[in-house]
């Protein structure tokens, strides 16, 4: 598939501080994927250094072949709703913002009015084209935001935190956009610390954590290999003391009818020899989530 | 580039229609700033002053330091403003660029601020029964004025873009601008011949004799305006490149 974003090597340093350290990122067409860390791991450096809104100290960025810190018409590629930021002027309706960036992004003023209209359409917004920003709530605001950054057609979206904040309704609408634009073929990096959002949504994971990326894959090879590892048994009723006595040098953990076996899948055959005959109810594979992979990687790093 | 100037015109329009309370405001609290100090310095001079063709002169050199205000201190509070309320970094995500964006945003506002300045001038020379002379011409070292303070805007601006919080800074700054607007060119000792150099100089000098002394364009002394005006414009857009790659080396466009 054709890279539409290629970053190798990043390195910025604020002074002493080293925010982002060899951090590589390639992300292809029709691709979501979720960039995550904690509070400080260096993501929205990242995402910066991706938007040609920072220099990186080393490493380069391509924006479908071209480099935003040397061609400002790289960025026609990319379009972004940055966290902690407005993103759209508030004096001006929801209409008035898409025309206006739709033009500062490259587009004549007639093509700009009619996306404007086809993108308040697209973002249940054709009730308020007409009304100042300030008067919009944070979820419509939002929205407006991700219109704005969709308004030229860019080939990569760059989301920072686009749920934050919002009501349930509204964070699902902007997820359906997200596998929405997605089908269409844009490339989505995603920053979120709603993992649940993330594991919804991406195709591919990267953990960062203090500058420097622990883990990357495929969302489902990912959430495999660390699910691996568990097993969920359930009885429909309760072993003897006897038998859990001999059960827990095995790796069973829990108690009354429902426990989790640690170990590989010899080993729960063990388990299973040693519960004859109580009755089953569930043995299963555990799944993983991406909050307890987080918390691992995390955690391990 | 024609159609973001019409975006850019269309924002600053925009704000202009949708809050006039900020025009009207305008016009009196500068009407108001004029007549204090006009009144002020009659108090001083005692009841037999008479500034006879002075008056002129210095609604003149008033008019022209509030356009050449607007022109030097629009950027810098623009980009201060934005910082603060989180639009500065998707402005920059434009492919144009900051500069020719910035440059078409002082081109696009100069509309709605010239209708300010029109409307305060015919208030003052209402108040102050002064009658001030426009020939078409004089349009010509205005511009060249504009450029110049585009120059020192752009110079400002890269403070604001680095510092943020140079609001203090501008306001202060704003009292030079009048002595470079009232800086003396005539004579022939080197304080003229300075002046030439000086930023503002020139077109100030050029623009006072025509609207106040009613004097026919000197074509010579525009063409030095002219130059004066292209090279501190020049001089404040390098200045300015040179502060944004630094933000963006050093991570300061985002924040306030």
């Amino acid at each position: 598939m054709t890279a539409v974003l290629e970053a190798t090597g990043l390195h910025k340093r604020f002074g002493k501080l080293v925010a982002v350290e060899e951090v590589s990122l390639r992300l292809a067409q029709g691709e979501v994927l979720a960039f995550l860390g904690p509070n400080g791991a260096g993501k929205t450096t990242t995402i910066k250094m991706l938007a040609g809104l920072l220099w990186p100290d080393r490493g380069q960025v391509q924006l479908m072949g071209k480099d935003p810190h040397r061609d400002p018409w790289a960025l026609r590629h990319l379009g972004a709703v940055l966290e902690g930021n407005r993103n759209v002027y508030w004096r001006m309706t929801a209409q008035e913002n898409l025309v206006y960036f739709g033009v500062a992004r490259g587009l004549r003023f007639g093509e700009a009015s009619r996306r404007a209209q086809n993108i308040l359409e697209q973002l249940g917004l054709a009730e308020k084209s007409r009304t100042e920003v300030r008067h919009l709530s944070r979820g419509m605001q939002q929205k407006l935001s991700l219109g704005v950054a969709l308004m030229h057609h860019p080939e990569l979206l760059l989301l920072d935190e686009p749920t934050l904040g919002l009501d349930v309704e509204s964070a699902l609408r902007v997820e359906e956009m997200v596998r929405e634009l997605a089908r269409e073929g844009k490339a989505i990096l995603l920053t979120t610390h709603q993992l649940e959002v993330a594991q919804r949504l991406a195709d591919r994971v990267v953990i960062l954590e203090r500058g420097r990326i622990v883990l990357e894959g495929r969302t489902a090879e990912v959430l495999n290999r660390f699910a691996g590892e568990h097993y969920v048994v359930e009885l429909e009723t309760p072993p003897s003391p006897a038998q859990l006595a001999a059960l827990r040098p095995l790796g069973l953990q829990g108690e009354g009818t429902a426990y989790v076996y640690q170990g590989d899948a010899e080993g729960l055959w063990q388990v299973l020899e040693g519960l004859k005959p109580l009755p089953l109810k569930k043995v299963a594979r555990a799944e993983a989530d991406l909050l307890e992979v987080f918390l691992k990687v995390v955690g391990r790093a | 580039m024609l159609d973001l100037f019409w975006a850019e015109f269309k924002r600053s329009w925009l704000n202009l229609r949708r809050y006039p309370s900020e025009f009207v405001g305008g016009v009196i609290t500068l009407s108001l700033f004029f007549l204090l100090l006009f009144l002020g310095a009659k108090f001083l001079a005692g009841p037999n002053a008479n500034f006879g063709e002075r008056t002129e002169a210095i609604l003149v050199g008033f008019l022209l330091w509030i356009l050449t205000l607007f022109a030097y201190g629009t950027l810098s509070f623009g980009l201060s403003e934005e910082a603060q309320t989180g639009t500065l970094e998707q402005v920059f995500l434009t492919p144009y660029g900051p500069i020719p964006l910035m440059l078409v945003r002082n081109l696009a506002g100069l509309g709605t601020q010239l209708l300010l300045l029109g409307t305060i001038a015919l208030v003052l020379m209402f108040l102050t029964g002064t009658r001030l002379s426009f020939p078409p011409l004089v349009l010509l070292p205005i511009a060249t004025v504009l450029l110049g303070s585009y120059g020192l805007g752009f110079a400002m601006a890269s403070l604001a873009l680095l510092f943020k919080r140079v609001q203090q800074l501008v306001n202060i700054s704003q009292f030079l601008l009048i002595f470079l607007l009232q800086y003396p060119l005539e004579g022939s000792g080197w304080l003229a011949k300075l002046g030439y150099f000086v930023p503002l100089v020139p077109g100030a000098h050029l623009t006072r004799q025509m609207m106040a002394k009613e004097a026919a364009l000197d074509w010579n002394l525009l063409g030095l305006a002219l130059l004066n005006g292209l090279a501190y414009l020049a001089l404040g857009i390098v200045v300015f490149s040179r502060a944004v790659q630094a933000a963006k080396r050093r991570g300061l466009l985002f924040g306030y």
